[in-house]
């Protein structure tokens, strides 16, 4: 690999972790000696499928192409196994026979963690959204909450009326939405607005009351039924959560679920099924947002 | 950005020398997991980390080495030996790759920057 190649991969991987596109990075990290790839040959592939640089220039570079719709899905980094005709190979194959180990590694931008309503939930979500590595934005009508000084964790905060700001609020598939305002109507006007988006994640706080008229409402009103029943809700995994920065905790484990465990990640501890049980075997009356006074600042 | 990656793009920027070490792959328990990153100059001050303890001392020595002689190279950190030290209580071992970026570029063996 020259300078020159090495130089534009590495300023393809600052771009994509600063605002995206994602990029697929495999690096020959072990080879025999005078094998094809080199130790540190690197391949670029972009999610359209076109590459930059070359391992073996040959097989190899076909089978890391052949798996990159996966490590896209799987986000984070990994390492495989490939015989020098580019089949893949287990850890324990490989350590009997002339391979290569690969890393594949996913560079993009942090997904981001929108927080509609900045109260004591919203607090606690951004300091742990932020510790997670989500960009962090908080929206509230409320100046004093709306606070930059509030929120030094987050890449933004805007202060503005709920529907507006989220209106012209980017939205894609990397965002994950959290409503947790003062009330019922803001969450419901605030709901409006991103439950038809392609929003990674929405979630809404409340009891079950509460919540089942919020969503009545939006389908009353012509919402996409499919869309509705996507709204995570009760929200967070329950672990029991009782104050406001515990129940930051359940949401933020239910969106790292639904992050890593989509498309073949496997959660510490168990398989990505097992994980999900861990949601549905709720205590009826005790769901943590019951447990929180309506107004959480 | 994280804090790894905006040292990166300053180095690259600067063109000053600098060692990317990644946690590739790991097997058992181990105090980082895959993607972990530690960035590592030539005076072995550093940034990021790869989970502390003797485990990223090896690595901090084993980037400096690569900083000396330009070569990428994958180091087996083992913390499965409770004889090796007593703070190597994960049990677990991570290959972790090390890549020397000289002059603000990846050199490699097929073709080493001059």
């Amino acid at each position: 690999m020259t300078g020159d190649l090495a130089a534009r991969i590495a300023g393809e991987v600052l771009a994509a972790r600063r605002e995206g596109p994602p990029v697929l990075v495999a690096t020959v990290i072990a080879a025999p000696d005078g094998a094809a790839a080199p130790v540190g040959a690197k391949l670029l592939v972009r999610p359209d499928g076109s590459v930059q640089g070359a391992l073996d220039g040959g097989l190899l570079d076909a089978a890391v192409r052949s798996e990159a719709a996966d490590a896209f899905r799987r986000h984070g980094v990994d390492s495989l196994f490939f015989a020098l005709d580019g089949a893949r190979l287990t850890r324990q194959q490989a350590e009997t026979q002339s391979s290569y180990q690969v890393m594949l590694e996913v560079h993009e931008s942090p997904a981001t963690l929108l927080i509609v309503g900045g109260g004591h939930i919203g607090k606690a979500l951004a300091i742990i959204g932020n510790l997670c590595g989500f960009s962090v934005a908080v929206v509230d009508d409320r100046p004093e909450y709306a606070d930059p000084e509030r929120f030094p964790e987050a890449d933004q905060v805007l202060c503005g009326d709920f529907v507006e700001t989220l209106r012209s609020f980017p939205i894609d598939a990397s965002t994950y939405v959290v409503c947790v305002t003062r009330g019922h109507r803001q969450d419901e006007v605030s709901l409006r607005q991103v439950v038809s988006s392609t929003a990674a994640y929405v979630g809404m706080i409340g009891s079950k009351r509460r919540v089942a008229a919020v969503l009545q409402h939006l389908i009353e009103d012509g919402a996409d039924p499919e869309a509705v029943a996507r709204v995570h809700t009760p929200i967070g995994l329950d672990i029991g959560a009782e104050t406001p920065e515990e129940i930051a905790v359940a949401i933020m484990a239910e969106i790292i679920l639904g992050r890593r465990a989509q498309g073949g990640g496997r959660p510490a501890g168990g398989s990505a099924l097992a994980m999900r049980d861990v949601k549905r075997p709720r205590r009826p009356g005790v769901s943590p947002s019951e447990r929180v006074p309506p107004a959480d600042d | 950005m994280n804090e790894v990656y905006e040292e990166l793009h300053a180095a690259l920027q600067q063109g000053a020398p600098v060692a990317l070490a990644t946690v590739a792959a790991t097997r058992g328990s181990t105090p980082r997991r895959p993607g972990a990153r530690m960035l590592v100059r030539p005076d072995g001050s550093f940034c990021g980390t790869i989970g502390g303890g003797c485990g990223e001392a090896e690595v901090r020595f084993e980037a400096m080495e690569a900083l000396k002689d330009g070569r990428p190279r994958l180091v087996r950190v083992d913390l499965t030996n409770p004889i090796d030290g007593d703070d190597k209580i994960c049990g677990g071992v991570m290959d972790v790759f090390i890549e020397p970026l000289l002059n603000g570029a990846p050199s490699s063996p097929a073709a080493p920057l001059v």
